[in-house]
């Protein structure tokens, strides 16, 4: 017994010894690679690679390589929470990137403060993230209240008059609900019911069957990639017809193209990210580049407007850690408000945001509206 | 030898987190695990003594977790009619003394279930009431908050009248807090199996129509088993929601209640040490294994080794090492002799 | 009222792959004594096999079909034979778990081989649906539905007109006493499998199409497998096909009516409400078993 014993002590402590040591500056990767958001961070995670080898390609950061310590979180809130504790105390990242999903990041963020590590957050659009008074997370996705200001000057010209929501169940889908539906209020538009959905439904036809019912001439989704393809999918099955909006900029418009069909014709979606028209973004010449390696990797076009978020926000990383010159989460923290670059959806610095004092990150990203049109994305014409 | 091994292990584990102490992420695996190891002692209660097996466990485990934190964060939820149920925050020793309840509440109703079906009735029945209280957790969001996770959790604190309130932060306290706990458990199932009703227990496990002609209770025992497994599962629980201080209804998840019939069954059900060892081993596998393999790979290799124990040591580590032991030594332990009494 | 015709078209084609899934599992339980637990991974399995033929190989999606149920059909003799045989004359709860075991690593290797992100089956079918009146159903659908209900009139054939479908029932009934009389009861142990796998098997490459495929869609399937089954009664076969229906009724019109976020519970609430009213099952007969 005593024997088994001693030898599971050395088992943990050699582990304990591989962790530390290694010429690198690694840096955390908190994403889902697997459970209801399994595509959205795979993506994530790939775009982070790309720019990881650019970076080092380039000679690294302060003289060193930088390492992604890549975990996944299982799209589950208490798994984030574990993953970013194993990252800080075991794999001892100075910096992380993550989680995705908006109820991932906030059940990540008490970890933050508690070990005061900073975190890139690079898709999450809850309002929640940056007012809350964590000066650890730096934000570069937009989040719903801001998405929801781009949006506002189009309601007019589409002639919305009543919408209704159909949400993911999250902090994700409940957030853009609350802060759309404040927008569309001051606009003068009505606003109808708000439905949920799991995050691992498959069949939301109970919901839909309502919407249907409903006298509203928009409806406006927000979820992710999967769950939109089997929704328009399931919309055409039972012959509804109303206006698509969706938002978050999680929609991967080329794989709802490829897995939709026609019954994607028409829907609106709310993205970041323009790798359509690249001479229209911010910087076309890193745009380019960015795509060609993407192809060049064999993946599908398609993950680009998803995968883009964890490239922009590894370079993020990479500047802070070269303004911090240590790689250490203090230094880092601080070096994050001196970040000043072009990012390939518009300039990422941060602006301070929340409670005095305790302030978090957030950068301004453009929000674009594109329409899925004859099985191609278009910009329309409003 | 008997009582040796368990106090022995005792003493490992007292000393074990100064070997440990610069390394946090080891020591979150043992709490981890060390949370997961009560669960499959009350799991073994159940199915090692009276030979029920639920695999609904995890629902008592989850029940004393949200109960526990629902208690210390405090709720305000509107139960129909206009009418409110407002709950201001309760210290979390209050959260751990009422999650015990509850779960013990729901462990009778279980407990009265398994007199009407059993067999692969009572497993299934296990399952769906278990999944039920996942979907309550998941959708009733105004009291749960639902898939958005509950959140701040406080940590747990123990105070005692007149010398002041401890609150246990740091990993190190929680390991010893969760390795206090266990050993009650221990001491109380050991208790237990020892008493009257232990071989109450037993009786009915190896012969019911016997036992019931000798006047056992059925009901009665197994309703009593029932209610102390799912009592101590709760309060593994509520350990788990104060220790973390983040819970979703993922806590629900099949697979946790896998991990524990895996502990138990590969330890040994029916002994004592049984899930306890099987809790070490199987708690601290994925830890071993991650630097080797996927974590996907890691489940494939959960799910054979399973098998290949139930073929090799179909009644567990436990009995089947110390019969190894025996076998080799010329004068046989204590310990194996086949007789229906309990082997620890 | 649209609305309500609209449920029950809905009811029609859920049920369908429902009945599939239950009469699989209730099959295996009857004859050999063993809950399952593997039930749901070959869902999954018949999910990825049609994906692996439709997508990977180019396959027609109806010849795609075949191949998948036989792949089930292959997978479930292969488990019987190196998993359940050496464990024969073992009770219950130990095939159980090494049902349970079997069933985590058929999970985990798909997850370990397809990866987690989600795959998208293409169907021929039209994308626009089939109008009638105020009702509308997809095309697809409509041939889940026509492919499950062919399915079920095979295995009712199989089992009540055919020299196996023989052995097998009276393997059901007393198998000690089947031996006696020169039946293979270990050949008829792997046929059961591997009959009830493939309908697993069929279930999942049917809905597979409707949804998207990924290595955790066997979970939920599972558990409404054994819904379905207590509904009907363990063992009793055309008490699964009526389940398989009545859990479908009962999930539409929840969601529908109630609240969607319950939708799954409906299939819980109704195995605790028929164990503790009626444990024997809806259609309880004399020969139901366990």
């Amino acid at each position: 017994m005593r024997g088994r014993l001693t030898l599971t002590t050395a088992i943990l402590l050699a582990l304990a010894a591989t962790a530390a040591g290694a010429d690198t500056i690694r840096i955390g990767v908190n994403e889902p690679l697997t459970g209801a958001f399994a595509a959205s961070g795979t993506y994530v995670v790939n775009g982070a690679k790309i720019a990881a080898d650019e970076i080092n390609a380039r000679g690294g950061v302060l003289g060193k390589k930088i390492e992604l310590v890549i975990e996944d979180n299982k799209s589950n809130p208490t798994e984030a929470a574990a993953v970013a504790e194993k990252l800080i105390t075991s794999d001892k990242t100075p910096v992380m990137m993550g989680a995705w999903g908006s109820s991932l990041t906030l059940a990540v963020m008490p970890k933050l403060a508690e070990y005061e590590v900073p975190m890139l957050v690079e898709t999450s659009s809850s309002g929640k993230i940056t007012t809350s008074g964590n000066p650890f997370v730096f934000r570069i996705s937009p989040p719903s209240a801001l998405e929801a200001e781009t949006f506002a000057p189009m309601v007019a010209k589409l002639g919305m008059k009543k919408v209704d929501f159909l949400v993911l169940n999250n902090d994700f889908g409940r957030g853009a609900a609350v802060d759309f539906g404040k927008m569309l209020k001051e606009k003068g538009v009505q606003v109808g019911m708000t439905e949920t959905m799991d995050q691992g439904a498959q069949d939301m036809s109970a919901q839909l069957a309502k919407l249907k019912a409903s006298d509203s001439d928009t409806i406006m989704i927000t979820s992710a990639v999967d769950q939109l393809v089997l929704l328009f999918k399931q919309m055409a099955a039972i012959g509804l017809k109303k206006r698509v909006i969706t938002t978050g900029g999680s929609q991967n418009p080329d794989q709802i193209i490829a897995q939709a069909g026609s019954a994607a014709d028409g829907t609106l979606h709310l993205t970041t990210f323009l790798p359509w028209i690249p001479e229209k973004t911010p910087d076309p010449k890193a745009t380019e580049s960015f795509i060609g390696e993407w192809k060049k990797r064999g993946f599908q076009f398609a993950g680009v407007t998803e995968s883009f978020r964890g490239y922009d926000g590894i370079r993020a990383i990479a500047h802070a850690i070269e303004k911090a010159g240590k790689a250490e989460p203090a230094a880092i923290t601080k070096a994050f408000w001196a970040v000043d670059f072009t990012g390939l959806n518009g300039p990422i610095r941060f602006a301070k945001s929340g409670p005095a004092g305790k302030e978090s990150g957030q950068s301004r990203p453009d929000v674009y509206l594109i329409e899925i049109k004859d099985g191609r994305v278009v910009v329309p014409t409003l | 030898m008997r009582r040796l091994l368990p106090l022995a292990l005792l003493a490992s584990l007292l000393v074990l987190p100064l070997l440990l102490q610069a390394n946090p992420y080891l020591l979150n695996a043992l709490i981890i695990t060390g949370i997961l190891t009560i669960g499959a002692m009350s799991l073994n209660l159940l199915l090692g003594f009276t030979g029920q097996l639920s695999l609904g466990h995890i629902a008592f485990f989850g029940i004393g977790a949200y109960v526990s934190a629902l208690t210390s964060l405090g709720f305000d939820v509107e139960i129909g009619f206009g009418h409110r149920i407002v709950h201001e925050p309760w210290p979390p020793a209050a959260g751990f003394l009422l999650a015990i309840l509850a779960a013990g509440a729901c462990g009778y109703l279980i407990g009265r279930l398994s007199f009407r079906v059993r067999g692969a009735y009572f497993v299934i029945v296990t399952i769906s009431f278990a999944e039920v209280v996942r979907l309550v957790a998941l959708n009733w969001v105004e009291l749960t908050q639902g898939p958005l996770a509950l959140t701040g959790i406080p940590a747990m604190s123990v105070g005692v009248p007149g010398l002041g309130n401890w609150t246990l932060r740091t990993k190190l306290q929680n390991y010893y807090l969760v390795l206090a706990v266990g050993t009650l458990c221990y001491l109380l199932v050991a208790r237990l199996v020892g008493s009257r009703f232990g071989r109450a227990m037993r009786g009915l496990k190896e012969n019911e129509s016997l036992a019931l002609s000798v006047g056992i209770n059925a009901t009665r025992t197994l309703t009593i088993a029932a209610v102390i497994s799912a009592a101590m599962a709760g309060a593994a629980g509520s350990l788990y929601a104060h220790y973390l201080r983040i819970i979703d209804p993922d806590v629900f998840a099949f697979s946790t209640t896998v991990s524990m019939v895996i502990m138990v069954v590969a330890g040994g059900k029916g002994t004592l040490m049984g899930p306890v060892i099987g809790g070490l081993i199987f708690g601290l596998l994925p830890v071993a294994l991650r630097p080797v393999m996927a974590p996907e790979a890691q489940w494939i290799v959960y799910g054979i080794v399973l098998i290949v124990i139930l073929f090799v040591m179909p009644r567990g580590i436990v009995p089947g090492l110390s019969a190894l032991l025996a076998r080799r030594r010329p004068a046989p332990a204590p310990l194996l002799k086949p007789s229906p009494a309990v082997q620890r | 009222m649209d609305q309500l015709i609209q449920h029950l078209v809905n009811t029609l084609v859920l049920g369908g792959t429902y009945a599939l899934l239950g009469i699989g599992l209730t099959l295996i339980f009857g004859i050999m004594n063993v809950v399952n637990f593997t039930h749901g991974a070959l869902y999954t399995v018949g999910a990825y096999l049609m994906y692996l033929a439709v997508a990977a190989l180019g396959l027609n999606f109806f010849l795609a079909l075949p191949v998948a149920i036989l792949g089930g059909l292959l997978f479930g003799a292969a488990i019987e034979l190196l998993l359940l045989r050496p464990f024969r004359g073992s009770d219950i709860d130990t095939t159980m778990l090494v049902m349970i075991g079997a069933g985590i690593a058929l999970q985990s290797g798909t997850l370990w081989v397809f990866g987690g992100v989600a795959k998208a089956i293409p169907s021929p079918f039209p994308e626009a649906p089939l109008q009638l009146g105020p009702v509308s159903v997809s095309w697809l659908r409509l041939f889940v539905l026509g492919a499950a209900l062919g399915l079920i009139a095979v295995t009712y054939v199989m089992i009540n007109r055919t020299r196996l479908g023989l052995a097998m029932r009276a393997a059901f009934q007393d198998a000690d006493t089947a031996a006696l009389m020169g039946v293979n009861v270990r050949l008829i142990d792997t046929a059961t499998f591997a009959l009830g796998s493939s309908l697993a098997a069929a279930a999942g490459a049917l809905l597979g199409p409707v949804y998207v495929v990924f290595p955790q869609m066997g979970g939920l399937a599972e558990v409404k497998a054994f819904a379905i089954v207590i509904l009907g009664g363990l063992g009793n076969i055309t008490g699964a096909a009526i389940g398989g229906f009545i859990l479908a009724l009962a999930e539409e019109l929840g969601a529908g009516y109630v609240s969607s976020g319950y939708r799954d519970a409906m299939g819980f609430l109704i195995i605790i409400a028929v164990l503790l009213y009626r444990p024997t099952g809806l259609f309880a007969k004399a020969e139901r078993v366990g």
